[in-house]
């Protein structure tokens, strides 16, 4: 944080390498999504107009793997990232969830249904993102399990009956639909029609946020920065 | 005999051509024909050691769809007696084609027989491929309808079985082969799949079983609730292999993925109790093992034809049941966690105003 910015009310909140591990996100997941729901929902127009698009079942496959592969291989460096980097330690441990992000929760419905006289105070992470982050987490790692095994189906049907993979293809399918509705009605919600960010945070382009938004949002991190004498 | 048959031709042309000369497009009854024809042992032994019998009389047409023509109205380029030369076969498209005026149905059968696997072998000089009559038969042509038709449904598998012997014999001893003989009338004989006049050949895109038609074709009959439930054979075979990865990929143009056929064969198809069957629970792992190599008993172990939105899936059934319901309830609690955060963060900033 440079003397710069802090001088403009600007707070970083996301480093360039976490700004690119979003976008290769968002840019994946979106590929994944509309190669994938082509292929669930292909009876629909849309869908069949979206599989010819992309070349074909054949080459949607291909294009949907080559998606997967990224995105695991993505998973997988944040993984390292975050257990063994400098910047990425700490990052970790503000993410681990704790009883105070259920008191949070409950105190945040309470409030929000007009039962307690206090908003929950958020630290860097509040139980919203933090239920993102791990949802998506492990969302991504279950789900590569099941593609997998669909993935090298020959494979896998050395060792499971056919019905496991029936299943495997079920679960895929759902797990993946039901990702895109936590990612559209969680994570839309929070960084786009939030009336506090509509209609974008912009910290994901620009890694900062207003020193303002953070006192009103996540005040125990804005209080935290500025005992440290950062604002 | 050789003399005498000379003789009657030498007397009546002596008698006969002042006729022939006065009118030489009146057609030449069949008592004229029958002089030689009507005789039982008018025949003709044929290069390959085939005897032609060449014997006609006034019954040979009799109940046929031709019964009121005459000879020379087929044979019509038979003008003298006897032949200075050796007579056509007979060319049908002389009366059969749309817009005639001889009577004859008006069909454009012939133009699409043209195109066809048999008829384009004609066109490339393949004197073994069939003409209208090697299929109809010449003298003896009935309606399809009428079962004793050489293109009644029933006896149509032999017609073809002429020549194409091989699967002739694999059809009968398939299960619509056997249904065939038992004479149920809805089973498929080879028209039933290959198409009349229009047969292609299976490579050719056009023909109804052509790799991306197949399905398309089995399920005129076994998608229909009305044909299946008479044997009690089930119809959602046909909506399941359309939702597996199988049916998408052949929905989609591949010709490598298989089809209906791949698994339950070709013309051999038997069900699935028959030991012999390609579908047999103990034939699944080759059956499988042709496109999926080392295939073993676990692809047999599990619904084939399985539809994750029937009951009798079971646990299949139960796991999109139980995801569904997670999405939906998923969605309600996000919604209503989002109006409520909307309006508690309006009430907070009213607050602080």
């Amino acid at each position: 944080m440079s003397r710069a910015d802090l001088a403009a009310g600007n707070v970083i909140r996301m480093s360039l390498l976490f700004r690119v591990q979003h976008l290769l996100l968002t840019v994946l997941l979106t590929v994944l999504a509309v190669t994938g729901f082509a292929l669930m929902y292909h009876e629909n127009s849309l869908a069949r107009w979206i599989i010819r698009l992309e070349g074909g079942v054949h080459n949607r496959g291909i294009t949907h793997r080559i998606a997967a592969v990224l995105l695991m291989a993505n998973l997988v460096y944040h993984a390292f990232y975050m257990l063994l980097s400098r910047e990425g330690k700490p990052e970790l441990r503000q993410f681990f969830i704790g009883r105070q992000d259920i008191d949070d929760f409950l105190q945040s419905l309470r409030y929000n249904l007009g039962m307690a006289k206090e908003y929950p105070r958020f630290g860097k992470y509040g139980y919203k993102e933090k239920f993102q982050y791990w949802g998506a987490s492990v969302g991504i790692v279950l789900i590569s399990v099941t593609g997998i095994m669909l993935w090298a189906e020959e494979f896998s049907m050395r060792f499971f009956p056919k019905f496991i993979l029936d299943l495997a293809l079920v679960i895929h399918g759902y797990q993946g639909l039901l990702g895109f509705v936590l990612l559209y009605l969680w994570h839309i919600y929070n960084v786009h029609l939030h009336p506090s960010v509509f209609p974008m945070n912009p910290s994901w382009i620009t890694g900062k946020v207003s020193a303002e938004w953070l006192r009103r949002e996540h005040p125990l991190e804005y209080e935290k920065l500025k005992e440290e004498g950062l604002l | 005999m050789r003399g005498s048959v000379l003789g009657v031709v030498v007397f009546l042309g002596g008698v006969f051509l002042p006729v022939f000369a006065q009118d030489a497009s009146a057609s030449i009854s069949l008592e004229k024909c029958t002089l030689c024809h009507g005789k039982p042992e008018f025949r003709k032994l044929l290069v390959d050691g085939q005897i032609r019998d060449l014997y006609v009389t006034e019954d040979t047409l009799a109940g046929s769809v031709h019964a009121k023509k005459v000879c020379t109205e087929c044979h019509f380029d038979v003008s003298e007696i006897p032949h200075r030369e050796h007579p056509k076969r007979v060319t049908c498209t002389h009366c059969h084609f749309k817009g005639n005026h001889e009577g004859a149905p008006q069909s454009d059968n012939v133009l699409a027989y043209f195109d066809s696997a048999h008829g384009t072998a004609i066109a490339r000089g393949n004197t073994k491929a069939p003409l209208c009559q090697d299929c109809h038969g010449s003298h003896r042509i009935l309606k399809a309808k009428d079962p004793g038709s050489k293109v009644a449904r029933t006896n149509v598998a032999e017609t073809c079985g002429k020549c194409h012997m091989e699967i002739y014999a694999q059809f009968k001893g398939s299960i619509h082969g056997a249904a065939l003989a038992k004479g149920i009338p809805e089973v498929p004989s080879c028209t039933g799949c290959h198409g009349e006049h229009r047969i292609y050949a299976r490579s050719d895109p056009k023909s109804t079983v052509y790799a991306t038609n197949v399905s398309e074709q089995c399920s005129k009959c076994h998608a229909s609730v009305k044909i299946m439930g008479k044997f009690g054979i089930e119809t959602e075979q046909v909506a399941t292999y359309k939702e597996s990865f199988h049916g998408v990929a052949s929905q989609f143009g591949s010709r490598t993925v298989a089809n209906c056929s791949s698994c339950h064969g070709v013309h051999d198809i038997r069900p699935p109790d028959d030991p012999l069957s390609t579908v047999n629970l103990k034939n699944i792992p080759k059956t499988c093992g042709k496109c999926h190599p080392g295939a073993n008993p676990n692809f047999a172990v599990g619904k084939i034809h399985v539809d994750a939105k029937n009951k009798e899936s079971g646990i299949i059934y139960w796991t999109a049941t139980f995801f569904k319901w997670l999405t939906i309830g998923t969605m309600l609690a996000l919604v209503a966690h989002i109006f409520l955060d909307m309006y508690g963060r309006t009430r907070r900033l009213r607050g602080e105003r």
